[in-house]
């Protein structure tokens, strides 16, 4: 038996269901405007690239939404949710820069199984959705390994998992394919294409990432 | 509960996984016992000045016991969100599904229960190896002064959290103000010996009170209701307002584009 995300029955009313609004988002930083007015709405099911040089304001984007950083002025609203709240944070998987974020004495298992249970499953659930997503994106030595001995694409690819746990509804990427060899890519673009009714919001740089995406946001520096 | 646990849980894999200082601050605070325990051989017994205590080395051993409890309660809360600052769990941890007061709890659990443990192991050994007179003890008045003095502070662990997640490196001040505290409370000598003009200062440091309450417990077996009653008032009043500091401290780091800097 596949333990592979199931397609839900109602995926075709999922799919295009509105899971993201931005409405005249800004963040400055002191006199610096890194985020200005941005107005922005995902579906179901759609993949959005925001694309843009260093520095252009992307992860900052992508902080906004997760709650970690308050917009300057704007709104969010996450499947009807305001952003930041606690109902909205339950819909997000979110992956930011990989390299600081897990705890480094533990092992992949052992750090996807306390966020998944921070995400409200129960310790068996956690480590069965573990398994799920072992499977899926064949983790295998990066569950076993403690983390501080993992490389940068193996602490990237145990960030998108991380991201994946609990299926959420809106998924913020940060640079997911960087660092990741050709196999890891293709697994991870895999992994999006099976979330059929997720909404992605990816950032990149990466002229390869675009091709993955339904539209690109333009972001200036 | 099961947030708590997972927090629990992991704060103990990661304590583990650290074997040599795991030993060595089991080591450390023996030592610190036989400090005592020879100063005590040394002097004159004080008496009645010692709240209780057959010995000097019993009113320090106490004072002892009980300072390792609160600096693990309060001091370690600020010591590990200041790590998470530093290895950049912070951020990540907030953008999960928790509520403040889950997260506070999570984040105090274990420090709270190593505390405790830590508190018995040295008790056994004071007892054990270096004569702690426990005949009269009220272990359950024992156990109940321990646990509210933990919950009681835990708070100003709380308190001291919140400022390390506004102003970084905040984690200095909780640990001057619980060193302050511990000298005031009368944790190595009683507050008797202090300048008159600190004296009613230290009858309302909560420490103090702890310190009192183990005492009473310990020596006397009675008359360690009123400390945890007291306790209890300072948990009831200090811990709602430090859950809701930490989540002001939260919101102002979100504002600020400061949760994820150290």
């Amino acid at each position: 038996m596949s333990v592979l995300p199931q397609q839900v029955n109602d995926a075709e009313a999922l799919r295009g269901e509105r899971i993201l609004v931005t409405r005249a988002l800004c963040r400055r930083f002191g006199e610096r405007d890194v985020v200005r007015g941005l107005d922005l709405t995902l579906r179901g099911g759609e993949r959005v690239a925001l694309h843009g040089p260093n520095g252009s304001g992307k992860t900052t984007i992508l902080r906004c939404i997760a709650g970690t950083l308050a917009p300057t002025s704007g709104a969010i609203v996450v499947c009807g949710e305001p952003g930041g709240s606690l109902a909205a944070r339950r819909l997000i998987g979110l992956s930011l820069s990989q390299e600081r974020s897990f705890f480094m004495r533990l092992s992949g298992r052992a750090n996807l199984v306390f966020f998944a249970r921070l995400r409200g499953l129960g310790k068996r659930e956690a480590a069965r959705e573990v398994e799920r997503l072992d499977e899926e994106l064949e983790l295998g030595e990066i569950l076993a390994e403690r983390t501080d001995r993992c490389s940068s694409g193996m602490l990237q690819q145990l960030a998108v998992a991380r991201a994946l746990l609990g299926e959420p509804r809106l998924l913020l990427l940060d640079e997911p394919t960087r660092s990741l060899d050709d196999a890891a890519i293709e697994r991870f673009w895999n992994a999006m294409e099976r979330r059929k009714t997720t909404a992605a919001l990816i950032a990149t740089h990466l002229q390869t990432d675009l091709v993955h995406c339904e539209r690109t946001v333009d972001l200036v520096g | 509960m099961d947030v708590v646990r997972a927090f629990a849980g992991r704060d103990f894999a990661i304590a583990r996984s650290y074997r040599l200082p795991f030993i060595l601050d089991a080591f450390f605070g023996v030592l610190q016992l036989a400090v005592y325990f020879f100063i005590s051989r040394t002097l004159p017994e004080a008496g009645a000045k010692l709240g209780g205590a057959p010995s000097y080395f019993a009113f320090a051993a106490v004072g002892l016991i009980v300072a390792l409890v609160v600096q693990a309660a309060s001091e370690e809360l600020a010591y590990q969100i200041r790590n998470q600052q530093l290895s950049g769990t912070l951020e990540v941890i907030v953008a999960q599904p928790l509520g403040v007061a889950e997260f506070c709890a999570g984040a105090a659990a274990f420090p709270f229960v190593f505390a405790l443990g830590r508190a018995a192991v040295y008790l056994a050994i004071a007892a054990g190896w270096m004569k702690l007179d426990v005949a009269r003890t009220s272990w359950a008045g024992l156990v109940a002064t321990f646990v509210v003095s933990a919950v009681a502070l835990a708070a100003l662990g709380l308190l001291a959290a919140a400022l390390v997640i506004v102003v970084k490196r905040g984690e200095a001040l909780a640990s001057m103000a619980v060193f302050a505290m511990t000298l005031l409370g009368g944790s190595v000598f009683p507050i008797s010996s202090l300048p008159g003009w600190l004296q009613p200062l230290a009858k309302i440091v909560p420490l103090r009170f702890a310190y009192d309450g183990v005492r009473a417990a310990l020596f006397r077996g009675a008359g360690w209701g009123q400390d945890v009653l007291v306790l209890l008032g300072f948990s009831l009043v200090l811990l709602p307002l430090a859950v809701w500091v930490f989540g002001r401290a939260l919101r102002l780091a979100a504002r600020q584009g400061s949760l994820g800097q150290y």
